[in-house]
């Protein structure tokens, strides 16, 4: 998935705290969240993170869609992808 | 290795505070060289008096309104009796004085490092605008009014709300021409003319310091966004950031203006546009906040005063806290006295 230089620059630790070190914004992020968040930071495809998601939690493709396209939307809200 | 004797303005640490204590706690934190620092005071509470730890010695002096000769005078006693090589002044009011005089300082042997006349004067909030554009950011619809007539016209040019400020100290948001016409009156009577009506521009409020060398240079500089402020807008929480395109206009400010000394950019950030609010012709008193994440732009000025080579900074971390508190000192009356009766402590 293509995303701008700006979700590559954040910075996120292990508990989820994330930081713009643009704009000096935080916020904090779930476990879901953050395994979204650093994929995207990767560039992984949205079928490459649904897997990962399947993966390390319980849910069905269908709902880790549909947490991977509901987390994207928050971020554009945020314009941290566009 | 010698002494070199620093002058440091604006010592009041109140709940206003201005930026000597600031500029005074980097030069003493900087330990390859022995600053002996008088501070110079208006009225004999202001806390840095007492701040022994940063101020080796306090001088009252006369207000800018006092006229040249008074404060030339006081000046030169505080050069014999205490030693004075360099002179930072951090206080808006003051800068017309000493740029004016610098040559006079230099003759005497008192350094400055300061914008040039025109540069003080391109600054202004009357020019923000070419500024602005010369930096390759956006700028508020503005315009410097000397009466009702003319401020009841830029309002309804620029549009509610309106941001209604002096051309030095002061600056109110109004929602109405009427509370525009108070805040106008208000300014006025205690700044006088002219007043400046700017767009009021929403966004995130961010910062930037440095220190320009006078050759188109930057000798170093630090992007903040303030996170919280106290009732007079003052940083009471802030973190250090990393804004590409607002430190590229940094650069291309001193560049274009080959700003000699030190500067704080007041912006606006709204989505990918950056407004540039106001320049400020020197450190602001949270200048410590660049010293503690490595940028220590009072010891670049004080180099750069004295004549000697400053190398570029080096880049500072993003995420650093700013976290100021209250605190309080118990001291002898005798500072207090000796301040009141002989001017000096």
């Amino acid at each position: 998935m293509n995303t701008n230089n700006r979700i590559a620059r954040l910075a996120i630790n292990e508990e989820g705290f994330v930081f713009d070190p643009q704009t000096g914004e935080s916020f904090t992020v779930n476990q879901t969240g953050k395994v979204i968040l650093k994929a995207l930071m990767r560039s992984d495809s949205e079928e490459s993170i649904i897997l990962q998601l399947t993966e390390q939690f319980a849910l069905s493709p269908q709902e880790a869609q549909a947490d991977v396209r509901d987390f994207i939307h928050h971020l554009r809200a945020y314009q941290l992808i566009y | 290795m010698d002494d070199i004797f620093v002058a440091v303005t604006g010592i009041n640490a109140s709940d206003n505070p201005a930026p000597g204590i600031g500029v005074a706690r980097s030069l003493k934190e900087y330990t390859s060289l022995n600053f002996k620092i008088a501070g110079l005071a208006y009225d004999a509470m202001e806390p840095g008096i007492y701040m022994d730890w940063l101020i080796d010695k306090s001088f009252l002096i006369p207000y800018p309104a006092a006229g040249y000769k008074a404060i030339i005078e006081r000046i030169l006693y505080i050069k014999h009796t205490f030693g004075l090589d360099v002179i930072i002044p951090t206080l808006d009011s003051e800068l017309p004085f000493y740029i004016k005089s610098r040559r006079e300082l230099e003759l005497h042997g008192i350094k400055t490092f300061l914008p040039s006349d025109e540069q003080f004067r391109l600054r202004s909030k009357e020019y923000i605008t070419s500024i602005a554009a010369q930096s390759g950011l956006q700028a508020p619809k503005q315009a410097v009014v000397t009466s009702y007539k003319e401020l009841v016209t830029a309002v309804q040019e620029i549009g509610l709300p309106v941001i209604v400020k002096g051309t030095l100290y002061k600056a109110y948001r109004a929602y109405s021409i009427e509370e525009a016409m108070s805040y106008f009156s208000k300014i006025v009577a205690e700044w006088g003319y002219p007043v400046i009506v700017q767009q009021a521009v929403n966004g995130e409020e961010i910062n930037v310091i440095g220190v320009g060398d006078g050759a188109g240079n930057l000798s170093g500089r630090v992007a903040v966004k303030k996170m919280s402020v106290t009732e007079l807008g003052k940083i009471w929480t802030g973190v250090t950031i990393h804004h590409p395109k607002l430190l590229e206009a940094t650069q291309q400010f001193v560049a274009t203006s080959r700003w000699q000394g030190a500067f704080e950019m007041e912006c606006i950030v709204e989505q990918d546009k950056v407004y540039l609010i106001e320049i400020n012709p020197r450190f602001p008193a949270w200048v410590y906040f660049a010293t503690g994440v490595g940028v220590n732009l009072p010891v670049m000025l004080l180099k750069l005063a004295l004549g000697e080579n400053v190398e570029s900074a080096e880049e500072y971390e993003a995420g650093k806290l700013y976290i100021r508190y209250t605190n309080e000192q118990i001291c002898d009356m005798a500072n207090f006295q000796n301040l009141v009766t002989r001017g000096e402590s």
